[in-house]
């Protein structure tokens, strides 16, 4: 796998709109970019998947069916702003080339696709570090991912800054 | 009392290091060695993890040829899992004698032990060799998750690369996960290998 130009293997960065995946893109950045410039190590393809709005609101009862294109609306304002920022920080590092993708749906499943899709050799989390009962309560993308895609996995955690 | 103070701000500005990564950090200069962790077990998938990490991160890790400042440190880790000198051995004719293992079986277990875990990291070393990458070994006694999270921590670690078994829910939840447990403990990110034949390439 060296780094001939060639068919450089692929690097998949999935990020939300938290703190803890910006932390995660601007760590491998720093890692395994900006150092090289300008012969990069991997192709870096940045995912963003967006909720869908529908699956969101779910079905809380009457009244829902008015909420929806609000938070729709919010959604799509939330995925550009979570793009706008990847795209500074990736210019902010100078690292050119980078693709973003935006996908909708639940972020398992399209991290997992993606994956698929263009055979990467890399998939990179953050992790919102939830405890035992949250994670099993709302899900941990990143616990899914580690047991599902088929690539390695590596999971960004913020640390936690020991006082 | 100042100097205590001196060293803990100093310690704390390498630590935040890294999440300080805003303006001007001029990401050229590599001015702290960045470590890699590999562990490491009898098992396959744990070795495949080592040859993805080598692969993969041949340009990124220290050759035998760059100088020291360069490229990041990769250590190889070995836990050795714990011999308890008080397990019950079957009683022998002598009954309750036969408790305590005697000092020349602990002798003989820790040696068999140590050469286990001696072919293992000479087979990592030779297989970092090959691809010319520094690496220096690390052998651990005690329960691998947590001596593999105290070490990361003790060392600083920057990644912990672990392979996994490709266990499904249910053994994972019955047989214990190190990798599992490493992603939710660790201080440091985390790369989880997977096995090759789940790779649908």
């Amino acid at each position: 796998m060296a780094t001939s130009g060639e068919e450089k293997p692929v690097m998949i960065v999935g990020i939300d709109e938290s703190e803890q995946s910006t932390y995660a893109l601007e760590w491998t950045l720093d890692r395994f970019f900006a150092p090289y410039a300008p012969n990069f190590p991997f192709k870096l393809i940045i995912v963003h998947a967006k909720p869908n709005a529908v699956a969101s609101v779910g079905l809380a009862g009457p009244g829902t069916a008015e909420v929806v294109p609000y938070v729709d609306a919010d959604l799509k304002h939330t995925a550009v702003k979570v793009i706008e920022k990847a795209k500074g920080l990736c210019q902010t590092k100078s690292v050119h080339g980078a693709m973003i993708e935006v996908f909708e749906g639940d972020a398992r499943n399209v991290l997992c696709e993606v994956v698929d899709k263009h055979h990467a050799s890399l998939l990179v989390v953050g992790s919102h570090g939830y405890g035992a009962i949250k994670r099993a309560v709302l899900g941990s993308v990143s616990d899914y991912c580690a047991h599902h895609a088929h690539c390695s996995v590596m999971i960004v955690k913020k640390p936690k800054i020991k006082v | 009392m100042a100097d205590n103070h001196a060293t803990a701000a100093l310690k704390t500005s390498t630590v935040e290091k890294q999440p300080e990564t805003t303006e001007a950090e001029a990401p050229r200069v590599m001015t702290r060695t960045k470590r890699m962790m590999v562990a490491i077990d009898e098992s396959d998938s744990s070795f495949y993890a080592l040859q993805w990490v080598i692969d993969h991160f041949s340009d990124l890790l220290m050759t035998t040829e760059t100088a020291e400042a360069e490229g990041d440190l990769l250590t190889v880790v070995h836990v050795q899992s714990q011999f308890y000198h008080f397990a019950a051995f079957p009683a022998g004719p002598g009954g309750a004698t036969a408790v305590y293992a005697s000092t020349a079986m602990i002798e003989s277990v820790k040696k068999a032990q140590q050469e286990a875990s001696a072919a293992l990291l000479s087979r990592a070393l030779q297989m970092c060799r090959a691809k010319q990458i520094r690496a220096e070994t690390l052998v651990l006694e005690g329960d691998a998750k947590d001596m593999i999270c105290q070490a990361v921590e003790q060392m600083h670690v920057d990644l912990l690369v672990v392979g996994s078994r490709g266990l499904g829910k249910i053994k994972r939840a019955f047989l214990g996960s190190v990798s599992d447990y490493c992603a939710q403990h660790a201080s440091c990110p985390i790369l989880i290998v997977r096995p090759p034949k789940e790779i649908t390439k």
